[in-house]
This record gives structure tokens, C-alpha cells and sequence, in this order.
């Protein structure tokens, strides 16, 4: 549910990064932080984490302007990954315009993610969204880790169903980024198709990509894409 | 089932939502005591929205500090005076507002999720209270208005509480619309199928009577009674005859249980009101008992332990609510044939009723803190952790206590105790 305010110029997104306990969901986040340019972003709300798990949600958010004048905010959220805390999950995912999934790569975390991902396609459907038509894209996070699966078997079960799927390691940050632009890249389809970013703002689907994924100053400009996306 | 949802996690705020007078207007005129000539914060359009002291500006523009909300700006700090005195001011100001509006934009967020998330566990709750306390600690080094905002937490922290209560007072209505149903579903269906059957009897004796009338014009009488003799074969007429006062009894039996149900359930139907009546505390419960006769488990056995005690002034809806929600924890915790005792008595503490049931009993470790709000040991979903608590607020509000106990054969007990009523 896109929250466009015609009269004000201003749009606001949300998305969530959603995922099992431990996957890493908090840890995106504080990359983007990192890796992003402080222009283009708000700072990062840790709300009450207890040992480092999330009891409320993270929050990161982002700015940019479109060449009409149309304000546009992009809020990024984590969700609580621990099981009882589900209600928590459904509140901050209510009015999501696109979800990261960030699975644990680990082979023993398997049924945690195969629950977690059912899990989110139940509540998104409580919350009133419709699977089908949220933006989504998975991200295999961990992939530094022994035990793992393997590309073979991700594909093996992601191919046909035409989400794409990311392999990263949000630890130091490989592959935060390519996840982020592949949902941004989807996000932007979904929001263009109801308000014209193109054709009435001006905002092209690379321009929008590009002035989020500024890269934060001091650094290089080179986005390391060592773990390449497998779309 | 379906929660509500009421708020909408992170939806946008303006400045006006997050601060209120009584926490800013002490820091401007902090500002002003500490040597600015003016202090104000100023809206996204640069309205005034908070002043203390004069605007006006000896020659030197003021000081300006976007005020930023999730790093977005919202408004302006502005304070004017002599600029080398009043830089540092602006600059501590800003902070502390910063900090402020973070802080309260936190315990916003955190507020709303808890009204949505009542089922969270006890724990949780208690945990997350004491951290947003250390957060609110930070704050009160900063500002003096600490006061007003405890208020008001514990206002917001109230208002989850009465509505936590409201909710288990809809979900006992709701279970008890169920029971309802499947009570009144039995009296009616044989109330229905009587009727059928009536009308299917009464167009056989229309059917009689109808070749009563035509034979009466004009046939001899041996033939006429032959055919009589015929059709009341026929039609069935002895077994109808005999079978018609019954359907009758059946069915007026029906009506009167249906009757009853409604008058049991008129008892819940005033929770709120103020109405008070002199109760017999054992009618009640059996009152309780009939609205909740379709949850009981098959085989329980019910003993009985009443004497004649005087009557307590109460309102009926109210005890209703305290025995539904007693024997409904009982039922829940049952794992074998469910064996309920009721007892009553008098000493000279007042008024006792006691409700025994044949489960696993209450942890010890648990006991001191079951009738605490939000305390559940039911997985999530299953229960609020509010049936105890309002059963305990009910008894309180009489007067009395609701204490529990493990019975030496094994169960729970759940004992009331009512001061004497002069
Ligand atoms: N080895 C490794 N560890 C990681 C990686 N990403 C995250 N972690 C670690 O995994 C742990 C959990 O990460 P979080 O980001 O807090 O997990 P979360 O998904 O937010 O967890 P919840 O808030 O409980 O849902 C932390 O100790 C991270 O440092 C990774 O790519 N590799
Ligand atoms: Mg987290």
C-alpha cells in the first residue's frame, strides 16, 4: 500500500526485511547504513533489542527527490525472526510495499527458514497482501560458513518460482547492496505502474536505484559485488 | 481469529505528535534564564508552534538548528540574543530536543506495538517496561519535565491494561456465544421437527374431516361408517393421536429451556452496568455452570457443598463474569474426567465459595503471580492472561480476596472470600 500524498509531493515506501531468527536481517541493515551515503538516509533506530535479538524492529530511513519535486521516503524495517514474536511481525509488516526474505544459509537452519517463509506467507496474507504481487527477493545470507547449501540446491528450489535469489555475507557486507537494488529495481515496477514515476516525475527506474545506492563518501564508489546475485 | 489492528507500525508523524507544551516550554525558558533573549520552535512551514521570551533580534540573526525526525526535518529550533553567549545555548538545546523527540518517538513506537501485541508473554512485557524505564532514566538528566511524562506512560500503559480487560470480556462473550449456540441448537431442532411432524398430522385429520363433511350430505350410515373405519386406518389416526400430546410436551419442554438459556444469559449482558441485586452466590454459579454446560468435557462430575448463606448486593453480570472465568480455567487445565467441587461457608472473615477442580494444580513456582495481568502459561494465542486477573479485580472490587491453592488430592483451588454485608 503505497502512501502517496499527491498534494504534499510526497511518497512514502516501506520495506521489510523479513527472515528467521539470527539470519542477519539486523545486520543488513546496519551495512546499508554503512555503505550508504548519509545524504540520502536517516539515521538507524535500534528499537529494545535484548541480547542483540530484535524485540520491536530496526528501522533505516531514506530520502530522494524525483525531478518533478516529488519527496519520496523509503523506510526499511527489520521484523523480530524469533518465533514468538509474531504478532510484532505482523504489525511492522502491515503496508509493506516489498520484503526482503534473508534466509541462514546454514544447512541446520533449514526448517527454521522453510517455517519462517510460510510463516511470512501467512501473515501476509492476515495483513491483507497479497503474495503474488509484493515485491520479493531472497537473500542467502552466511554464505562464509561451513555447512551450507549449495547454489545447486537454492536453485534448485528458487528457479522456477522466478523470485530472485541473493547470496551474501552481511557479516562484511557482500551482497547487502545487490539485494537491496534487485528489491529496489522490483519495488520501482510496482510504484511506477500506479504513479507514473517515469512518465510524471521524471524518475527513471535507474536513477531511482542510483540515488539510494550512493555510496557513502570516503569510500571508493565501488560496490563489491564479489557475491554476485544468481538472477 | 482476527486482531485488530489499530495503528500502523512507523506511519508518519509531524513534530506537533511528538513533543508536547509541557516538556518544551521549560527548556525555552531555560534558554531564556541562561541569557537568550528568545527561544521558539518553529513548524516545517515556520510557524511558531512554542515561545518563550521575546523574537526580537538585536541586530544579529538568530540561531537556527533543524530539528530532524528520523532524519527528516521537521521544524526549527530558533533562539535569538547576543550570538557568542547564545551559540553554545542553541546547540545544547538542539540536543536535548533531538534527544527528546528520539526518545518519544521510541516509546511511541514501542506503545504500539504493545497494544497490538497484547498476547506477548508476561515477561516480555516487564522486560521491555524496564528498559523503555532506562531510557526515560537518560532523559531525566536532561530535562525537568520528567513528571509529565511518566504520566503519561503510565497513562498509555493504563489504557492497554483497560483495554486488555475489554478484550477478555469479548472473548468470554464470544466463547459464550458458542456455547450458547450449541445449546439453544438442540431445543430448537426437535422444537423444528415436531412441527413438522404436526403438519404433516394435521393435514391427516383435515384429510378425515373433509370426508366427514362430504359423507354427512346424503350416504346411508353402514356405508358411511365402513368408510370412516377405512380412513382412519388410513390416515394413521391412533398412532397420531397418541403421539400429538407428546410432540406437544416436547416441544413446550423445548421453549421453556430455550426461555431459561435466554434468562441465564441475560446475566452476562450488563457487564458494565451498575446494576446491583441481592445474590445467592451458589445461583449464580449454577448460572455459570448452565451458560458453560456445552464446554464442560463429557463425564464430569459436579459435588455440591452448599449451606444457606446470606445473600451478597452485587451486580449479577459481574459475578457471572468471576465464576464463567474460574470454571473456564479449570476446563482448560482438565486433563483427566474434569471433577469440579463447590464449596460455601462462613467464619468470621465473611463469606466463603470455594471451586476445586481435579487437575495438575498450580506450579508453586507460578502461584504468586497467576493473577497477574498478562500472565499466562496457555501457548501463544490460546489465552490473554487476563481471566485470572479480571476474576481477581472483580473480587476486589467487592471487597474481598480471590486467593488459590493446591488441594492435597491434587487439583486447584480457587477460593473467594466476601466481607459480612451489613
Ligand atoms: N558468519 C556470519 N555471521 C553473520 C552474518 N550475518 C549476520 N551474522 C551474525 O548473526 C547474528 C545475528 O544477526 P542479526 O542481524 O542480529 O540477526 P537478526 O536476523 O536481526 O535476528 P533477530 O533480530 O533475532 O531476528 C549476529 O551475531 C551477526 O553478527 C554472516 O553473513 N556471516
Ligand atoms: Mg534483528
Amino acid at each position: 500500500m503505497i502512501e502517496y500524498d499527491e498534494f504534499e509531493k510526497r511518497l512514502v515506501l516501506k520495506v521489510v526485511y523479513y527472515g528467521p531468527a539470527l539470519s542477519g536481517k539486523t545486520t543488513n541493515l546496519l551495512r546499508l547504513h554503512e555503505l550508504l551515503a548519509r545524504e540520502q538516509r536517516g539515521d538507524l533506530m535500534v528499537l529494545d533489542t535484548k541480547d542483540d535479538r530484535t524485540i520491536y524492529f530496526d528501522l533505516l530511513p531514506f530520502f530522494l527527490q524525483a525531478p518533478s519535486g516529488l519527496k519520496i521516503k523509503l523506510k526499511a524495517y527489520t521484523v523480530p525472526g524469533q518465533v514468538r514474536h509474531d504478532a510484532t511481525r505482523k504489525a511492522v509488516l502491515q503496508r509493506a510495499d516489498g520484503v526482503v526474505f534473508v534466509a541462514d544459509s546454514q544447512l541446520k537452519e533449514t526448517t527454521n527458514n522453510v517455517e519462517s517463509f510460510q510463516n511470512l506467507e501467512r501473515n501476509l496474507k492476515m495483513v491483507g497482501l497479497s503474495f503474488d504481487s509484493t515485491p520479493l527477493v531472497i537473500q542467502y545470507n552466511k554464505r562464509d560458513l561451513p555447512g551450507i547449501v549449495s547454489t545447486e540446491d537454492i536453485d534448485r528450489v528458487w528457479g522456477e518460482t522466478g523470485i530472485p535469489v541473493h547470496r551474501a555475507c552481511a557479516l562484511d557486507g557482500g551482497g547487502v547492496l545487490e539485494t537491496f537494488r534487485a528489491l529496489l529495481g522490483r519495488l520501482y515496477l510496482g510504484v511506477d505502474e500506479k504513479i507514473s514515476l517515469e512518465s510524471d516525475h521524471g524518475l527513471s527506474r535507474e536513477d531511482f536505484i542510483a540515488q539510494i545506492l550512493r555510496p557513502a563518501s570516503g569510500d571508493s564508489g565501488e560496490i563489491d559485488l564479489r557475491e554476485g546475485g544468481l538472477e | 481469529m482476527n486482531q485488530d489492528i489499530e495503528f500502523i507500525v512507523g506511519s508518519e508523524r509531524r513534530l506537533l505528535d511528538l513533543i508536547g507544551r509541557d516538556e518544551i516550554i521549560p527548556l525555552l525558558a531555560a534558554a531564556v534564564r541562561s541569557g537568550a533573549s528568545g527561544a521558539s520552535v518553529l513548524d516545517d512551514a515556520g510557524e511558531a508552534l512554542w515561545q518563550d521570551g521575546a523574537d526580537e533580534i538585536d541586530g544579529s540573526s538568530p540561531q537556527r538548528r533543524s530539528l530532524r525526525l528520523e532524519g527528516e526535518p521537521v521544524g526549527t529550533l530558533q533562539v535569538s540574543g547576543e550570538p557568542g553567549l547564545v551559540r553554545p545555548i542553541t546547540d545544547l538545546l538542539h540536543e536535548v530536543i533531538q534527544i527528546l523527540m528520539t526518545n518519544n518517538l521510541k516509546r511511541m513506537l514501542t506503545t504500539e506495538i504493545h497494544t497490538q501485541v497484547v498476547r506477548q508473554s508476561y515477561e516480555e512485557l516487564l522486560e521491555s517496561h524496564q528498559s523503555l524505564e532506562r531510557s526515560e532514566r537518560k532523559y531525566r538528566e536532561l530535562s525537568q519535565s520528567l513528571d509529565a511524562q511518566v504520566k503519561e506512560r503510565t497513562r498509555e500503559l493504563q489504557l492497554v491494561h483497560a483495554k486488555l480487560l475489554q478484550q477478555e470480556k469479548m472473548a468470554a462473550v464470544g466463547q459464550l456465544a458458542a456455547g450458547v449456540a450449541h445449546e439453544l441448537n438442540t431445543p430448537l431442532g426437535f422444537i423444528a421437527s415436531n412441527l413438522h411432524s404436526l403438519g404433516k398430522y394435521v393435514s391427516r385429520l383435515t384429510a378425515l374431516l373433509l370426508r366427514i363433511r362430504e359423507q354427512a350430505g346424503g350416504k346411508s350410515g353402514a356405508l358411511c361408517a365402513l368408510d370412516l373405519e377405512e380412513q382412519w386406518r388410513v390416515q394413521k389416526l391412533d398412532f397420531i393421536l397418541e403421539d400429538i400430546p407428546e410432540l406437544i410436551e416436547q416441544s413446550c419442554d423445548g421453549a421453556k429451556r430455550v426461555q431459561r438459556i435466554v434468562e441465564d444469559l441475560k446475566g452476562f449482558s450488563n457487564l458494565d452496568g451498575a446494576t446491583l441485586a441481592e445474590l445467592e452466590l451458589e445461583q449464580e454459579l449454577e448460572r455459570a455452570l448452565r451458560v458453560l454446560s456445552g464446554k464442560l468435557p463429557e463425564g464430569t462430575r459436579i459435588h455440591r457443598n452448599f449451606e444457606p448463606l446470606a445473600l451478597v448486593n452485587a451486580n449479577p453480570a459481574l459475578i457471572s463474569q468471576l465464576f464463567f472465568n474460574l470454571i473456564s480455567n479449570a476446563i482448560w487445565v482438565s486433563d483427566k474426567p474434569l471433577v469440579l467441587s463447590f464449596r460455601n461457608w462462613t467464619d468470621a472473615a465473611g463469606l466463603h465459595l470455594s471451586i476445586a477442580d481435579n487437575g495438575p494444580g498450580i506450579d508453586p513456582a507460578i502461584l504468586p503471580r497467576i493473577f497477574d495481568p498478562f500472565f499466562t502459561t496457555r501457548d501463544v494465542g490460546e489465552g490473554t492472561g487476563m481471566g485470572l486477573t479480571v476474576a481477581y479485580d472483580i473480587v476486589h472490587s467487592l471487597g474481598g480476596i480471590l486467593s488459590a491453592y493446591n488441594v492435597q488430592s491434587g487439583g486447584a483451588c480457587f477460593e473467594l472470600c466476601l466481607p459480612p454485608q451489613e
